[in-house]
């Protein structure tokens, strides 16, 4: 299993991205500056926007899904259990998943930002895809919230997870870091060694390479022991 | 000073709220209340019972400039050079001043490139800095941020502080999922179940919340 990105291009009147990659099974983290392509990037890796030139393989991804950014958009139900039932899952078992305190008639437009987005990622959640893009999944979370995302995506047994993400604190069990810089997709590498070579790394991160504690993972976990760990 | 007495609205039950100019960021659970309380402050929904009065008035009678949780719900016109414009065309300012305002709170917002674009066609991050640029151009008593920073990378969000210290507001109030970012701000409300558990400065309400994930990553592990 894998996905392949040759020579993919995207041209806008006001920006480009070429893009060069394959992506192996694991969790993968796309940063970029705002409006530097992550968002496009998503949609040609989903197959859901034509590249101006190039291809995308997808090999051994007979199932995939992609998340956008704005959880709004995926909304079809207009109550929260109807939300649900469109994507064939019990509302009970959703609302529990995603610990959001709500009924499972409110409309769910009416939720807040962050429990519309509990509510949707529980949803795509609650399913294995081979291939799963996620643009922004932390965006409008809580703390404990992005905490639950993480887990979630540490248990994936297998599979191919892109996380496009602006997310400075809180992140799952990294295996490959990727950045979008001057227009193209720069592959920093596998982790741990790749955080070197991240220029979109967190301050925190980049403190920590700075005073010789380069972290070993991404994960608080991670984070604590570079922190920790005597200098040198 | 920005007051709240006996407030009820909808979750929200804050029997005596007190924020000071500055810097102020709003933290807590998803379905807290953040976002009920900043429409409160900016006037877009006013309180079952209470009172909510900024400098001694109604909320109502203040400039405010808001910028909603939803990105595409700030848009009100195609393009951006007229989202920009429109607080000032609300208010009939003359075209020649409301253009010059527009291209220099752009270069100030660092917008000047998407002048020309359509809202629809830009990135999630470029229309919150589009929205910020609209609820910062007619110079706001309070400024009111929902989230903002939930699109932006780490060096627009550091950006953004500089540039909501310069806006002139005298009230900046802000919602975040970032806790780097409220540790940066001059008070912290935070809030749970539509009650405001702790407020004051972030030195003093973090260590409040240091058992819980809302500690920054930064205090709980200094480098």
């Amino acid at each position: 299993m894998r996905l392949v990105l040759d020579h993919l291009t995207a041209c806008h009147p006001f920006w480009s991205l070429v893009a060069n990659g394959v992506f192996s099974p694991g969790v993968h983290l796309v940063s970029g500056d705002v409006g530097s392509g992550k968002s496009t990037l998503a949609l040609m890796m989903a197959g859901l926007l034509t590249p101006e030139s190039g291809t995308v393989i997808r090999e051994s991804i007979p199932q995939m899904m992609l998340s956008f950014q704005f959880p709004e958009f995926h909304i079809t139900g207009l109550s929260v259990a109807e939300e649900c039932r469109s994507w064939n899952l019990d509302p009970d078992a959703v609302i529990r998943s995603a610990g959001i305190d709500v009924a499972k008639e409110t409309p769910s437009l009416s939720l807040s930002r962050g429990e519309l987005k509990r509510l949707h990622l529980a949803c795509v959640l609650a399913r294995d895809y081979d291939l799963l893009l996620l643009d922004e999944p932390f965006s409008s979370l809580d703390c404990p919230g992005k905490e639950w995302v993480c887990r979630q995506m540490n248990k994936r047994a297998g599979g191919i997870t892109v996380i496009f993400t602006h997310e400075q604190s809180i992140f799952p069990d990294i295996d490959h870091i990727w950045e979008i810089v001057g227009g193209e997709l720069a592959d920093c590498g596998d982790m741990p060694g790749a955080v070197v070579h991240w220029q979109h790394a967190p301050p925190l991160v980049k403190k920590l390479i700075c005073t010789g504690r380069s972290p070993l993972a991404l994960t608080p976990e991670g984070i604590r022991e570079a922190a920790c760990r005597t200098r040198g | 000073m920005i007051t709240f007495e006996n407030i009820r609205y909808r979750l929200l039950a804050i029997d005596t709220l007190a924020i000071s100019p500055g810097v102020t960021s709003v933290i807590g659970p998803n379905g807290s209340g953040k976002s009920t309380l900043l429409k409160l402050c900016a006037g877009i929904a006013e309180p079952d019972r209470g009172t909510v009065l900024v400098n001694g008035r109604s909320p109502r009678e203040t400039e405010t400039g808001y910028v909603n949780e939803f990105p595409d719900r700030n848009i009100l016109f195609s393009t951006v050079t007229d989202e920009l414009a429109s607080p000032l065309r609300f208010r009939h300012t003359p075209c020649r001043e409301t253009d010059r305002s527009v291209r220099a709170c752009a270069e100030t917002m660092g917008i000047t490139r998407l002048l020309d674009r359509n809202m629809q066609d830009l990135s999630g991050g470029e229309k919150v800095l589009v929205a910020l640029a609209a609820a910062c151009i007619s110079r706001p008593r309070v400024l009111i941020l929902d989230e903002c920073d939930s699109h932006l990378d780490a060096d627009r969000c550091a950006w953004l502080d500089a540039v909501l210290r310069a806006s002139g507001a005298e009230y900046v109030i802000r919602c975040t999922q970032q806790m780097e970012t409220a540790v940066e701000g001059d008070h912290l409300v935070y809030i749970e179940g539509g009650r405001v558990l702790h407020a004051g400065m972030p030195t003093a309400v973090f260590p409040l919340l240091a058992d819980t994930p809302f500690y920054p990553l930064s205090w709980r592990w200094p480098v």
